[in-house]
């Protein structure tokens, strides 16, 4: 054991002749698609569960019985749910998404916009919050129990404790309305200057940082100190070993697995989960598009939006995955 | 998902109308003098605003003293946006939907801010028995692809509503016209199945604009309204550009406006406060107050006919308790609901549906005010005093769960117990209203006296919230479209009034006032009786002057 | 690695800033109690004609949105919000756990089916889910708990699965297994115990996000019905009074910071927790 503990990270090559990664990433890959079909057809269930159909929520109080007849006909909504079902499948499986029931626009150009911008406000969220997070969490382990601790500790709780909303409106108000440093509105014109970009994603980013910014950090921190308290580090600890060392170098490793899990799952709320920010700042990305899709049953765009959105998680919880297995090689052999 | 209900919210559809204001010609304040253009008397009046019209003076607004400004951008915000956003008149069903068809299309009339509907693309609008009428169209027009309008693009345009597969929301209106044929390229024949002097005031609801004849996709806008679309995308924003074309000489003022939904009242305000945006429309009477504190921002206040009522079905087991009825409308508090729910930017109503700015409003009806005793007195009668009643609300009726919360206050005084039970505001329109025995509606307003009472108290009529069946009430209904002796036709709606307010189950306590907020340097910005954002029309009347 | 179980934890005495924490942690749970006996209001009386009102005797709070006493209703809240909260974060973090470590103890299928079926039940779009609860089982407080307790246990699966396949991988889980102690037993004897800190962090957490989740169910319809309303529905029903600086939208805001960071400092220094064992 010590002479695991001071080859540090060399020890895990030696380990056993474990399954090949490519094979784990492959199967696990094969079972996301089963996955992902399965989450299509409960969410395909649940959209036919709410009160109310497409036709409907399209007629609003305009409703009459014949009006109802008439655009349901014109949708195929007479047709058993399995069998559109099947229909936007097949579809799907040529990569045809389907259009709108509601304003039968394909559904591709419908997402693919919103997906973009989406995708830009994850990333930049990801890139500003997941390295700071993760340098708080790790020198809160450092020094651990020390009023530096304490301080994080408890700016970082109170960062999640705000309401979303209080704190875009609150920053609107500051920023926007009352300095007008800041738009309020975060629609980014096509050709947008870098300082334009950098203003328009200031406070979305904000918020965005402050919601998942407290999971990264403190999961961290405690899966950190929960390995620096077992006995192996302990003894480490004995021999002298540095604390800043013996964090990086002894107790990281071993915490990469829930770590990374920590932060998938705090970036999978980054595509489906801001639609309160997409509404406060009137910015046009999917989680909003979904709601949107869901009041109005629009099947294929809620489906779309579902299925990117989990494939988005999967992808994230299979990185998370094979980090925990890369820093765990034994997990291997199971 | 947190602003889900929020989205919806505003999303109730039907035959919202508006009426709008033909900006008003120079002789204009004679012509509006004339009542609705619904007598054979007053038919005269529009054939002659028919002729001024095209004689291309409809440039400067009477009321307004500095001369409109051509050029610069608008930029608003309206309070829906969804993927359901639409560019077809049939499909139009919310405030997004009714501006945009005003900046691309025009209507054979349309309504001035008296209510009035005016020749727009028609020439003249005549008929001698009310049941068969005769259209003459304006000559010269274009579309915006260039081709000229003519009796078959008015044909499709208006025919196209009665066929089923349209799934048209003003299916029931257009069913009254029997037969559309054109007479020649600039004459149209219609035939209504039987009389209703009101037929240009219908021809001037939104989704009776005129689009191209053939039109399959209505996404490009083709119509020969002030402005063309530039960009369109439904749940994000439009573009409109200025029609240089446009037939109304002089207009549009506006180079271009962009329009958008932005759902959250909060960030519409805080966007139009930051310069973001001109126009703010739909914003909550809370909100006025951070406006108002703010420099160089104003609120347009349109006294409309919208309602939020209480419904008890009067075929429901106790709720429909006559007794109970009468109970919950006197324990109606209607100056709180007023001051606290909509912090005075709403006006006294009197549990039925015809607003004080309707030319039928009966003001000799006696008001009905908040009584504790006959509240507890009837209540006791219908043995239901100590029962417990569940309450339906949901942000979709507008101001309904705060009402609700005041109902259940004011019934605790008397020792009366209601449960509210607040549902999701999707899917409100379709499964709980109509459904719920004892919930809140909420009606905007209606064009026409008459249309609003054949949607929803005729007898037969499907969204007839309380199930309000009343024999006199259908008839006075029939025989009101057919006369033309006004002081008559005053007479038998007045008697309607007394009869819904007696007798329905239909507890309003108010109507509310559409709230716009707008920027100082939006010009010949004014309200309408019966919608926000000038009735939607906005688009081609306003300016920007700094 | 860690091939030393941590048994029989050192007691150390309450730090002061542990008792701090806790003081408040139990007072917010007294309120939670004794709120509404204390209240001079009804949670639905409407008390004033000022709505928005600023801090007075009369009213100590203000006023919120209609003109109702913001000292009542906060203390009404209470019940609402931890009522709620807490057992849907037990819940949450409690099945999560327990599943993360049956998964990590019995191998690769069931591990394989919890895990996925876990993954399908976080793809589930959130709305859809509250909705289709709402339309199949109607409105009450038990759904509500229950709804927030099944949104938030995959995530607290996902971490406690991880930690304790790494566990047990360790060389003392397999002693123990060796020994030929059955699988509950090294779940709760030798696992648990060496990620109590992690899984105590992850509830704390959860607690957090629940006590906001509400104030969004209850606005699907789902929960809470009005007049009464969690401090998070405060917040929301009044923000539109937060650029006059109204304490009806302030207040509640603050009693939610205050109730999550205590239980959250409570966590972090629960005797044997945050006390560091540096060694030297």
């Amino acid at each position: 054991m010590a002479e695991a503990i001071a080859a540090g990270g060399e020890r895990r090559r030696r380990i056993g002749a474990p399954p090949p990664l490519a094979a784990l990433i492959a199967r696990r890959i094969a079972i996301s698609l089963l996955l992902l079909l399965a989450v299509s057809v409960l969410v395909f269930a649940g959209t036919e569960m709410l009160p109310g159909d497409v036709a409907q929520m399209i007629l609003g109080q305009g409703a009459t019985p014949q009006a109802l007849a008439g655009l349901r006909a014109a949708l195929h909504l007479n047709e058993p749910a399995w069998l559109r079902y099947l229909h936007w499948l097949w579809g799907l499986l040529h990569g045809n998404a389907g259009h709108s029931l509601v304003n039968g626009m394909s559904v591709a150009t419908l997402v693919g916009r919103r997906l973009i911008n989406s995708l830009r406000l994850a990333l930049f969220t990801t890139v500003v919050t997941v390295p700071l997070a993760l340098l708080v969490g790790i020198t809160a382990a450092i020094w651990r129990g020390t009023t530096y601790d304490r301080v994080v500790n408890m700016l970082t709780i109170a960062t999640v404790s705000v309401p979303e909303f209080l704190f875009a409106t609150l920053a609107v108000l500051i920023f926007a309305v009352r300095l007008r440093w800041l738009p309020a509105l975060s629609l980014v014109m096509r050709g947008a200057s870098f300082l334009e970009l950098l203003r328009a994603y200031a406070l979305p980013v904000a918020t965005l940082s402050l919601a998942i910014f407290a999971q990264m950090a403190r999961m961290t921190r405690a899966a950190l100190v929960n390995i620096l308290s077992s006995s192996y580090v302990e003894m480490a600890a004995l021999k002298g070993v540095r604390p800043i060392r013996l964090v990086l170098r002894h107790a990281l490793p071993n915490a990469l697995g829930p770590v990374a899990n920590a932060v998938a799952l705090s970036l999978s709320f980054l595509l489906g989960g801001v639609v309160i920010v997409e509404t406060v700042f009137s910015y046009p990305g999917l989680a909003k598009l979904m709601v949107d899709a869901v009041s109005t049953r629009d099947m294929p765009l809620v489906q779309a939006c579902a299925m990117i959105f989990c494939t988005a998680y999967l992808l994230l919880v299979l990185v998370a995955d094979v980090i925990a297995l890369l820093a765990n090689p034994r997990l291997r052999h199971r | 998902m947190t602003d889900a209900a929020g989205v919806a919210a505003k999303q109730q559809t039907g035959l919202t109308m508006s009426d709008d204001i033909l900006p008003t010609l120079p002789g204009g304040a004679a012509l509006s003098g004339d009542l609705p253009v619904t007598s054979r008397r007053s038919l005269l009046g529009m054939a002659m605003a028919g002729g001024l019209v095209s004689a291309g003076s409809l440039v400067l607004p009477a009321e307004a003293a500095p001369a409109p400004k051509r050029g610069g951008k608008l930029v608003v915000a309206g309070y829906a946006s969804s993927t359901k956003d639409t560019l077809d008149p049939a499909h139009a069903s919310n405030s997004t939907d009714y501006s945009r068809l005003f900046m691309f299309y025009n209507g054979l009339t349309v309504f001035d801010r008296h209510l009035n509907a005016l020749p727009d693309l028609a020439q003249s609008v005549e008929t001698t028995d009310a049941k068969n009428w005769v259209i003459k169209l304006r000559k010269g027009i274009t579309f915006h692809d260039g081709s000229p309008f003519t009796s078959a693009d008015v044909v499709f345009s208006l025919a196209r509503h009665k066929d089923p597969a349209t799934s048209s929301v003003v299916r029931p209106i257009a069913t009254q016209m029997q037969e559309i044929k054109a007479a020649g390229p600039h004459e149209v024949h219609i035939t209504l199945t039987g009389p209703n002097s009101e037929l240009p005031s219908l021809l001037a609801i939104y989704q009776m604009v005129i689009v191209k004849d053939g039109t399959k996709d209505f996404s490009k806008g083709i119509g020969t309204g002030p402005f063309m679309v530039k960009e369109f995308s439904p749940g994000v924003r439009s573009i409109a550009v200025r029609n240089p074309h446009y037939f109304h000489h002089g207009k549009p003022y506006l180079d271009e406006v962009t329009f958008f939904g932005i759902t959250n009242n909060a960030a519409r305000v805080n966007a139009l406060l930051s310069g973001d945006i001109d126009i703010a429309s739909g914003i909550t009477p809370l909100a006025t107050r951070q406006i108002k504190a703010a420099k160089g921002f104003e609120v347009l206040n349109t006294a409309a006919g919208n309602y939020t009522d209480l419904i008890m079905h009067l075929d429901a087991p106790t709720i429909g308790n006559p007794d109970f009825v009468l109970a919950m409308k006197y324990l109606q508090d209607r100056e709180r609901i007023r001051d606290s729910v909509f912090l005075g930017y709403a006006t006294v109503g009197n549990d039925q549906p015809v607003a004080p700015s309707n030319p039928y409003y009966d003001a000799s009806l006696p008001q009905r005010a908040l009584d504790l005793e006959k509240a507890k007195f009837h209540l006791k009668k219908a043995g239901m005093l100590s029962s417990k009643v569940r309450l339906v609300s949901s942000v979709a009726a507008t101001g309904s769960p705060d009402m609700a919360v005041i109902l259940q206050d004011t019934a605790r005084k008397i020792g009366f117990d209601i449960q509210i039970d607040r549902v999701p505001a999707n899917g409100y329109w379709s499964n709980y209203w109509l459904k719920a025995p004892f919930a809140y509606g909420n009606i905007n307003p209606r064009p026409t006296a008459n249309i609003l009472l054949t949607l929803f108290f005729q007898s037969t009529a499907p969204w007839n919230e309380s199930h309000f069946k009343n024999p006199t009430f259908d008839k006075l209904l029939v025989a009101a479209r057919a006369e033309t002796d006004l002081a008559k036709r005053k007479q038998m709606y007045a008697e309607m009034q007394k009869l819904i307010r007696d007798d329905a189950g239909i507890g309003i306590p108010v109507f509310i006032s559409d709230l716009d907020a707008y920027s100082t340097r939006v010009k010949g910005f004014y309200p309408i009786p019966t919608g926000d954002l000038m009735g939607f029309n906005f688009a081609q009347n306003v300016w920007v002057d700094g | 690695m860690s091939d030393e179980p941590i048994r029989g934890r050192r007691r150390a005495p309450l730090s002061p800033v542990a008792l701090a924490a806790g003081a408040v942690v139990v007072a917010c749970f007294a309120l939670a109690v004794f709120g509404p006996a204390l209240a001079l209001h009804g949670e639905g009386a409407i008390v004033s004609r000022h709505i928005f009102a600023p801090m007075s005797a009369a009213f100590p709070l203000g006023t919120d949105y209609l003109g109702r006493d913001m000292l009542s209703r906060v203390l009404y809240g209470a019940r609402f919000t931890i009522g709620v909260a807490l057992p849907a974060a037990l819940l949450a973090s409690g099945a999560g756990t327990m599943l993360g470590m049956l998964a990590a103890v019995r191998g690769r299928t069931l591990d394989a089916a919890l895990s996925r079926t876990m993954d399908t039940l976080i793809s589930l779009p959130t709305l859809i889910f509250s909705l289709v609860v709402v339309a199949a089982l109607g409105s009450s407080i038990t759904v509500l708990v229950l709804t927030a307790a099944v949104i938030y246990t995959p995530g607290s699966y996902r971490i406690a699965r991880s930690i304790a396949v790494d566990l047990s991988a360790t060389d003392f889980v397999k002693a123990a297994r060796a020994r030929g102690e059955g699988g509950l037993a090294i779940m709760l004897g030798e696992i648990l115990p060496n990620m109590v800190m992690p899984v105590l962090t992850d509830f704390g957490l959860r607690f957090v996000f629940i006590v906001l989740l509400l104030s969004s169910l209850s606005f699907l319809g789902l929960g809470i019905q009005p007049p009464y309303s969690d401090w998070g529905g405060m917040v929301r029903e009044n923000i539109e009074g937060l650029s006059a600086g109204a304490p009806a939208v302030i207040v509640p805001a603050v009693a939610i910071a205050i109730l999550t960071i205590s239980v959250n400092l409570l966590i972090d220094n629960l005797p044997g927790r945050g006390s560091p064992r540096r060694g030297e």
